[in-house]
């Protein structure tokens, strides 16, 4: 038996030290802090029933998770037949795959405006620019995940007699599976980003726009509860992903 | 069918790597002649580099030649022919996100094979090479030589005529590859297909085959064949008889001035730099 003994499995090292950051930030926002600016959790915590039961709240949750799926599902779909196209063809990987580089490399928060002028201040705007935040990891990555393909592997396929779209199903595709994943979980964090940005900048609705009045309106129970809200709902989606990954690179572990 | 009509002619068959006049320029292979007779087994030796993989390669069709052609059974042979050639190759290219049995019918469906028959065609072949009880293991959970029997199985599997195996066992440590041989040997006894096989092991290459030929240095040519004149399945003690030692040493004498022309090849090259 392990002397430190079962009681400190990883979980439970893990539960204790948010346990801890939760009452140092408990202590030091009622010794230090300005009520105006920051509360203790405690006080979050006690919001938290008010915030899920404002009809006005709960659909300005609903409207940002729907921006953000279809978001993200574009984003998927969208950068998966990109990073196939540019990183399963050796000229396109050479010519387009450094612009795309240095798209991704640009902060896109400075190009917010023009989203917003040409999408208007609805929801449209808040899914393009998630979108545009999303789209790029999921391509990088499917493009590295083509590219360490072992050809060896496509030569035996070939010589069995394998039909291009039998090559696609059977072993393009379950290589680059693992670092589809990781790519999908990080253009899952990208939307979330792109569209709360947005939410933020200008908007009448969803959890950027609340997150923003409750700031502007000093009352920082009803914004933490807000964030804690939303970070539950991001981590949800990335365990989601994650469970996704699991089930489908089982021989990765195997 | 008669069992010495040839089934696998190289008629004059060249290969260069690089356009003509480029100083990178490679003849791998220069007028490559061969014939092989149905149910051979046929030992392909030479130095590394000399072409032994490219000329299988065109065999199989995964390669076109520069010059020359090779037929199958009277046919010109101008891309993979995944109803007659049969792949073993010296790397893994099993696929890992599938099981051993999954992986020999993969091949099965890439060569067309129907669902129904898939199955017991699989099993039978994992349990021709033992190891039908690993069936739903994944690649990555065996042995080196473990996974050169599932390739092997995968191969026998498409019930090819003929199985091109390019150094299956070079990755494999000495025991393994000794037992290895012998099963084989064994095996191929009964299947009675063609079969070539490329290897840089002298005793290996004659334990194994009916003839060996020699390739001279790059650009590879045929230097010599030699006749194995020796039964089916080979037993264990032919490989420490005093027959295969005469003929490892006569094949060493033939490869030692060919692997001395690479060295000081080399040497040159090196010199100019
Ligand atoms: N696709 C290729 N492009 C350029 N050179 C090649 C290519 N394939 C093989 N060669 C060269 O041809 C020669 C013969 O290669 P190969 O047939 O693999 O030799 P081996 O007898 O070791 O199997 C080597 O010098 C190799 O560098
Ligand atoms: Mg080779």
């Amino acid at each position: 038996m392990n002397r430190k003994g079962p009681l400190m499995s990883p979980g439970i090292a893990r539960l204790l030290v948010i346990i801890a950051l939760l009452a140092l930030w408990e202590v030091g926002a009622r010794l230090y802090a300005d009520p105006l600016f920051l509360c203790p959790p405690s006080q979050a915590v006690r919001a938290l029933p008010h915030i899920l039961t404002d009809p006005k709240i709960l659909n300005a949750i609903r409207i940002t998770v729907y921006e953000v799926l279809t978001a993200f599902v574009m984003a998927v779909i969208c950068g998966m037949a990109i990073g196939l196209a540019v990183g399963l063809n050796g000229f396109t990987k050479q010519s387009i795959l450094p612009v795309i580089l240095l798209l991704y490399a640009t902060p896109q928060a400075t190009i917010l405006p023009l989203f917003i002028l040409s999408f208007g201040i609805g929801p449209a705007a808040k899914i393009a620019f998630g979108f545009s935040h999303g789209i790029f990891p999921v391509i990088v990555t499917v493009v590295a995940g083509v590219q360490n393909l072992k050809p060896s592997l496509l030569t035996a396929a070939k010589s069995m007699g394998a039909s291009r779209w039998q090559i696609f199903t059977t072993i393009i595709f379950p290589h680059m599976i693992p670092s589809f994943f990781t790519g999908m979980r990080l253009g899952m964090t990208a939307v979330l980003l792109g569209v709360l940005l947005a939410e933020l900048y200008v908007s009448t609705a969803g959890i950027g726009f609340f997150t923003r009045l409750f700031a502007e309106s000093f009352s920082p129970p009803d914004l933490f509860a807000l964030i804690s809200v939303l970070a539950t709902i991001a981590v949800v989606l990335n365990e989601g992903c994650r469970t996704a990954e699991r089930r489908f690179s089982r021989w990765h572990t195997a | 069918m008669n069992r010495t009509s040839t089934v696998i002619k190289v008629e004059g068959v060249s290969q260069a790597f690089g356009a003509e006049g480029d100083p990178r320029r490679v003849v791998a292979l220069e007028s490559a002649t061969l014939d092989i007779p149905r149910g051979e087994l046929l030992s392909l030796i030479g130095p590394s580099g000399c072409g032994k993989s490219t000329l299988l390669n065109i065999i199989g069709g995964l390669a076109t030649p520069t010059t020359g052609r090779v037929t199958i059974d009277g046919v010109e042979v101008k891309g993979p022919s995944p109803q007659k050639v049969a792949y073993v190759f010296q790397e893994n290219t099993l696929f890992p996100w599938r099981t051993v049995i999954d992986n020999v019918k993969l091949g099965m469906a890439f060569q067309g094979v129907s669902k129904s028959e898939r199955e017991g065609r699989a099993r039978e072949s994992l349990e021709a090479v033992g190891m039908q009880d690993f069936a739903n293991h994944f690649p990555g959970q065996l042995s080196g030589g473990m996974k050169q029997r599932v390739q092997l199985a995968r191969a026998l599997g498409l019930q090819t005529e003929i199985v091109l195996m390019d150094e299956p066992f070079a990755a494999l440590d000495e025991q393994t590859r000794m037992v290895l041989g012998e099963d084989l040997s064994v095996l191929l006894a009964r299947t009675g297909k063609t079969i070539i096989f490329v290897t840089h092991s002298l005793v290996e290459a004659v334990f194994l085959a009916d003839r060996v030929a020699v390739l001279t240095a790059r650009p590879g040519k045929i230097k010599k064949i030699i006749n194995v004149e020796e039964p089916h399945p080979r037993k264990s003690n032919f490989m420490t008889s005093a027959k295969l030692g005469a003929m490892r040493n006569e094949l060493y004498e033939l490869l030692h001035d060919e692997i001395r022309k690479t060295m000081t090849l080399r040497a040159e090259v090196g010199g100019d730099k």
